[in-house]
């Protein structure tokens, strides 16, 4: 990881003096022990700053797409003669080079406005789970050394597996290395075990109905409507979403449970497609809701139903775009 | 492709727990009058035999 995060930061003092990009998005250091936090490059200066390890959480295309978005309605007040060019910089793994993809076919921007570097990726450490591990004391310092996390708490020293805390997403990606890039830094990671990534489903999927709808609502009554979720997907960046569209209001904005439980169907069902599962809406959420559960189904119902795997490859559309006469299934339609 | 909107969306309500016979499709022409009566009975059929909605649905008061 030092390798690649030395290789990281010459990578980006070059583009930024070539003036390949005007920013890139990576990760610096956080301000709490053993975290990550998105960052904003603009020096070469500023690019000694970046990291690349197992604490790097959030998916950041996110930010590539509120920073391209930022940047067009700002060049709208320009005369056209005198509009800029603006080419974002972005650190991307796997799963968000898949965002990426989603962004692009979605035509939400060009390829030639963000450069991509590539990196590979060995998970990230699911937060809540470490804080689970340790028994939820506080953790005042903290390194990772090896495949140990290892960390002073309010409860005295101790260690952890890196393996035993690593996000759900993680320990079942099956993209963990970039699929686009315009240069890669450090060498393809090892494979993780997507063999498994449906497991949960398929148990899921097995209890009754009723045991399904228990634990539906009892994890939609947890969330306190924060809308954190909303804010960390890169697939969700609509203007004006539709739970807060007043004309008509598709649904309630209170703490009625029952508006909770439909924005969350329709968040979740907007993923069709476009779920990469990078676990970043999970990560955010304070309330520690089961999102995974419910986002793994749809991935899985993209594959098993049309072949897709959401912004798997530039040349697979989204699946909700287009129809196979020849494969698509007709047994959802009734026909009495 | 509105069929695979459908055939998603009636797959994801029953993951959820909302049964999947509540969610129901097809194809009707505006001159199958027949055909029409007989895809109401089914339905209703189908959904008499479930017993009233009671999730999803919002109370008011
Ligand atoms: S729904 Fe969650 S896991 Fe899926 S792309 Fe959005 S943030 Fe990532
Ligand atoms: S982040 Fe969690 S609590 Fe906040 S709106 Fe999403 S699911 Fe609800």
């Amino acid at each position: 990881m030092e390798n690649i995060e030395t290789k990281l930061r010459e990578e980006a003092k070059r583009l930024l003096l070539e003036k390949k990009v005007d920013v890139i998005i990576g990760y610096e250091k956080g301000t709490l022990p053993l975290t990550a936090t998105p960052c904003f490059v603009t020096t070469p200066e500023e690019a000694d700053n970046l990291v690349w390890n197992h604490l790097c959480t959030q998916n950041p295309v996110k930010f590539v797409h509120d920073l391209i978005t930022q940047h067009k309605n700002a060049q709208k007040r320009v005369k056209p003669e005198d509009r800029k060019k603006k080419v974002i910089g972005v650190v991307a793994r796997g799963c968000a080079t898949r965002s990426l993809i989603i962004q692009l076919q979605e035509r939400q921007y060009e390829r030639a406005d963000v450069y991509i570097i590539g990196v590979p990726c060995e998970g990230y450490v699911d937060g809540k789970a470490l804080k689970s591990a340790i028994g939820g004391v506080d953790i005042t310092e903290g390194s990772i050394d090896g495949d140990q996390i290892k960390m002073k708490t309010s409860d005295g020293d101790k260690a952890v597996a890196l393996k035993d805390v690593l996000a759900a997403s993680c320990r079942t990606c099956r993209f963990n290395n970039p699929i686009i890039s315009d240069t890669m830094v450090g060498s393809p990671a090892a494979a993780m075990n997507p063999d498994a990534e449906y497991n949960e489903v398929k148990e899921f999927e097995g209890k009754t109905v009723e045991e399904r709808w228990a634990y539906y609502s009892k994890e939609m009554e947890k969330c306190i409507r924060c809308n954190a979720c909303r804010q960390a997907c890169p697939s969700c960046y609509c203007p004006t979403c539709f739970a807060e569209q007043s004309q008509p209001q598709w649904v309630g904005i209170g703490e009625d449970k029952t508006d909770t439980q439909v924005f969350q169907l329709m968040r979740l069902y907007h993923m069709v497609g476009r779920c990469v599962d990078c676990g970043s809406c999970v990560a955010v959420c304070p309330m520690g809701v089961d999102l995974r559960k419910f986002l793994k189904k749809i991935d899985k119902d993209g594959w098993e139903l049309f072949g897709n795997r959401a912004g798997s490859s530039m040349d697979d559309m989204p699946p909700l775009g287009k129809y196979d006469e020849h494969h698509d299934k007709e047994d959802f339609v009734f026909n009495p | 492709m509105a069929r695979r909107k459908f055939a998603t969306l009636k797959s994801f309500l029953n993951y959820i727990g909302v049964e999947g016979d509540r969610t129901i499709f097809t194809w009707v022409s505006a001159s199958e009058g027949d055909r029409f009566a007989q895809v109401i009975k089914g339905v209703t059929a189908k959904v008499r035999a479930l017993g009233p909605a009671n999730k999803l649905v919002k109370k008011f008061g």
